[in-house]
């Protein structure tokens, strides 16, 4: 009770605003977005643009993020309405540090990222790996890649895994074997500066593991208080979506007005990727953010195996698809 | 004895403040809870206190040495100093910060870009401060001096050193704690291992404790390294 | 009429006196940045230098060119927060300074509390200062402050006791208040020590600044650079660290004109 009176007190300066802006139909919100203006986000900032979340009656703002930014931590505390985070594994976190988010879509239905190595080198299978060195994200992709090798019997011993810095040059240049690289992002550079034939890679999905990422996120209070909005935002969030997978260069448009100096040709790759991982497995039938329940369970009872997480999650209670279902299955379609 | 009251006044008012309004501990954990976590991690936190320490004393070392030693070129050499005062404040102008992606590109994710990263740092602050204290020196006293027939080299040694000491060791103080934060800042954009390392990996994991006890062993780190380089320069500048 | 003519002649000859070795200066440096690009140009042409490690100077610059109104909103947006932060800095610093050297009771107990806070790397608790202050300018300005008044704190009240305790007993006897011997005996003496931490200060307000920026912000030179780090645009990487140098030197080169005026021209009256 009192850490909830706390927090209502901390809130009481920027809760005068939208008591206002109700009165006018619109109440403000913020999108903690999980990195920098990107197409990644691309639906979000078109929906904006195109005043869909005005159309909802929520004055929305698109805070990016950065790194030690963490976007749970940001909705937990009420400083942000809205949080795009990291995925399925940093929702189980919080959850555990009994940070009060609520998961209301999940973006991203595949691992996003595959592990990269060169197709003329020594490696051709998971086998390979032995004795190689890999450099990983030791922010969740560590325990995909030490699951995937699990399965293909090499035990942490068996390669030297070093966390792996902002670039991929240390790869270009084959002072390692094996690199992380997420197919919209890392992936890009390293077709770009090695070409796209000359690179091997190893998906997680092939040995049974998904970790669906870039979730939706709201505070316990806000999913209690103001249903009617988090729906609205869904809403909205969905079309700008669904615009900016069909039109894509409206999409790159949006996100270059945020950012002009990013370079176009990597921005329109991405949203391709982006719209491959947002439409695959369930969301291909039920729709975009679609929360799949198989998919996160079967990352929940990794991460317990690997003991990642220490107690189980309350997948019921962290997941929330009542908001989602609220929507119109055709209205949900790419 | 008094920093020793507003301290532990400080602390009372955190603890009070975290326990008082029950601030849940992603807000702000309570000391108490911060100190219990530090002796539970204390092994992981002592090596990682230990590289962070030896990337910042080395950076320090060659930092200082650089400095000082770029100052005193500058003043011997004083045609030296239009052609390399422009470019080293240049250099100097672009923040620290906005190097370290370069650095970690051309040095790596291990020690040694780091205690590059110190160097530059600490080199910077102690140049700015040596050739400031050089450059306080009374013109008549160097004419004066020059004119007993003394060279460059003994008008800096006998007369811009001893003015310009308290000055270096200023700037040499300002820089112990620079060599800390900028180390653990190199290490949070790309490491294996050290204090910033710690606190990356507790941010990612949402372990606010963690974070709050790494910082604890941060500054604890800083204050005695402040502390030992302030005792050396008291020692030193009355001995002289 | 000649009378009313000469005394502004006079001054202009007199400020000519001091600006000229600024603009001497200002000349030396544009020749000195001349020759480190030409040589920086030819170096990379000459050795084969790969784009990754060090792009041409030529193509860091056409990238601005290519899009000059998102690095121009950068400048001035960083610009203002560094401003904003080192003016807040060395306003406190200066205030620091000398209350502690009226109130040793309070240097002892708040100086050992400040040199700690300077010891917390400020991006370790990026998420509390965007949970304390919001997504503002103000959070940037603040991690600025927080970078500058220290060093400002540290030379002032150096500066201040450095002054000889025979002048401070004389003026006194003179009949002068705690007032005016600040203002025309303490500061005067140590305003060129403050001047060293202004300098400092000048790069650590930026330096401020633009890792405030990494903390979830839409324009600045930290956005543009961190941006460009993770999508390896190592020319915008570059464009972006072009554009803080020109702002850091910019920045250096007032507060060191102030300086002159302010110490060497006060100096000499």
């Amino acid at each position: 009770m009192q850490r909830r009176t706390l927090l209502a007190a901390a809130a009481v300066a920027p809760a005068i605003l939208p008591a206002i802006a109700r009165a006018q139909g619109t109440q403000k919100a913020t999108l903690r977005l999980k990195w920098l203006a990107q197409t990644q986000f691309a639906g979000f900032y078109l929906a904006k643009a195109r005043g869909y979340y005005e159309a909802e009656g929520i004055d929305l703002t698109i805070n990016p993020g950065g790194p030690n930014l963490l976007t749970e931590n940001l909705v937990a505390t009420g400083a942000d309405t809205f949080g795009l985070s990291g995925g399925t594994d940093s929702v189980f976190a919080a959850r555990e540090k009994n940070l009060p988010v609520v998961c209301i879509g999940v973006s991203h239905q595949q691992t996003p990222f595959f592990f990269v190595t060169r197709a003329d080198g020594p490696i051709r299978t998971l086998q390979d790996f032995r004795g190689k060195t890999i450099t990983t994200w030791y922010t969740g992709a560590n325990y995909v890649l030490l699951g995937m090798l699990a399965k293909a019997g090499l035990k942490p011993g068996d390669f030297t895994m070093q966390p792996q810095q902002v670039s991929v040059t240390p790869f270009v240049e084959g002072q390692i074997d094996v690199v992380t690289a997420t197919k919209y992002n890392e992936f890009y550079t390293l077709m770009t500066r090695m070409g796209r034939d000359k690179l091997r890679t190893f998906v997680a999905e092939e040995q049974g593991i998904t970790f669906p990422r870039d979730t939706l996120i709201v505070n316990e209070t806000t999913a209690r208080q103001k249903p009617e909005m988090v729906r609205g935002f869904l809403r909205a969030s969905i079309k700008g979506w669904r615009d900016a997978l069909r039109d894509q260069k409206a999409g790159v448009d949006a996100v270059m007005a945020a950012a002009p100096s990013l370079n176009r040709d990597h921005q329109e790759f991405m949203l391709v990727e982006a719209g491959k991982l947002m439409t695959a497995g369930a969301a291909a039938q039920q729709g975009l953010f679609w929360i799949d329940e198989a998919a996160i369970r079967s990352a929940h009872d990794f991460l317990r195996e690997h003991e990642v997480i220490k107690q189980p999650i309350d997948l019921a209670k962290t997941y929330d698809g009542s908001f989602l279902a609220a929507i119109p299955a055709a209205d949900r379609m790419a | 004895m008094r920093g020793v009251l507003g301290g532990v006044l400080l602390i009372l008012l955190w603890e009070g403040m975290a326990r008082g309004f029950a601030l849940p501990s992603y807000t702000l954990p309570a000391v108490s809870e911060i100190l219990g976590s530090i002796w539970i991690q204390r092994a992981s936190l002592i090596s990682g206190g230990a590289t962070t320490l030896l990337e910042a004393v080395v950076g320090y070392g060659l930092g200082t040495t650089i400095g000082i030693g770029l100052a005193v070129l500058i003043t011997v050499l004083p045609w030296s100093r239009t052609a390399l005062l422009p470019v080293v404040m240049a250099v100097n102008s672009v923040p620290v910060a906005a190097y370290s992606p370069l650095v970690l590109l051309w040095f790596g994710i291990g020690v040694s870009s780091k205690i590059v990263m110190v160097t530059l740092a600490v080199g910077f602050t102690v140049f700015l401060s040596a050739l400031a204290g050089f450059d306080r020196v009374d013109r008549r006293s160097v004419d004066l001096l020059r004119s007993f027939g003394a060279g460059q080299a003994a008008v800096l040694w006998r007369l811009r050193l001893p003015a310009a000491l308290p000055l270096i060791a200023a700037g040499m103080r300002v820089a112990t704690v620079r060599s800390l934060i900028v180390a653990i800042v190199t290490e949070m954009l790309g490491a294996n291992s050290g204090l910033g390392w710690i606190i990356y990996q507790a941010v990612v994991q949402i372990d606010f404790v963690q974070v709050w006890s790494a910082i604890f062993v941060a500054s604890a780190i800083s204050l005695a390294f402040f502390g030992l380089i302030g005792w050396i320069e008291r020692r030193v500048i009355f001995w002289r | 009429m000649s009378a009313s003519l000469s005394a502004p002649a006079m001054r202009a000859t007199g400020v000519w006196r001091h600006t000229a070795p600024v603009l001497l200066g200002l000349g030396r440096l544009v020749l000195g940045l001349a020759i480190a690009a030409a040589v920086w140009e030819g170096a990379v042409l000459a050795f084969g230098i790969r784009p990754e490690y060090l792009p041409r100077l030529s193509a860091i610059l056409s990238t601005i060119a290519a899009t000059p109104e998102a690095y121009a909103a950068g400048f001035l947006r960083t610009l203002l927060e560094t401003l904003l932060g080192f003016a807040a800095g060395v306003l406190v610093g200066v205030l620091n300074g000398v209350l502690f050297l009226r109130a040793p009771v309070l240097r002892d107990m708040l100086f050992p509390i400040f040199v700690v806070s300077q010891t917390i790397p400020v991006i370790a608790f990026g998420a509390l200062v965007v949970l304390w202050f919001g997504n503002t300018l103000l959070a940037k300005a603040v991690i600025a402050f927080y970078l500058t008044f220290f060093p400002v704190t540290v030379n002032t009240l150096l500066g201040l006791q450095s002054v000889d305790p025979r002048q401070v007993a004389l003026l006194r006897s003179f009949g002068a208040n705690g007032r005016q011997i600040l203002f025309r005996l303490l500061l005067p003496t140590a305003l060129p020590q403050i001047f060293v931490a202004l300098r400092l200060g000048s790069s650590l307000s930026l330096v401020g600044a633009i890792v405030g920026e990494w903390f979830g912000d839409t324009t600045g030179l930290g956005v543009i650079l961190l941006q460009a780090m993770y999508t390896e645009q190592v020319t915008v990487m570059w464009a972006a660290i072009l554009c803080a140098a020109l702002l850091g030197t910019g920045f250096y080169a007032l507060v060191s004109l102030a300086e002159r005026w302010l110490v060497f021209w006060g100096a000499e009256q």
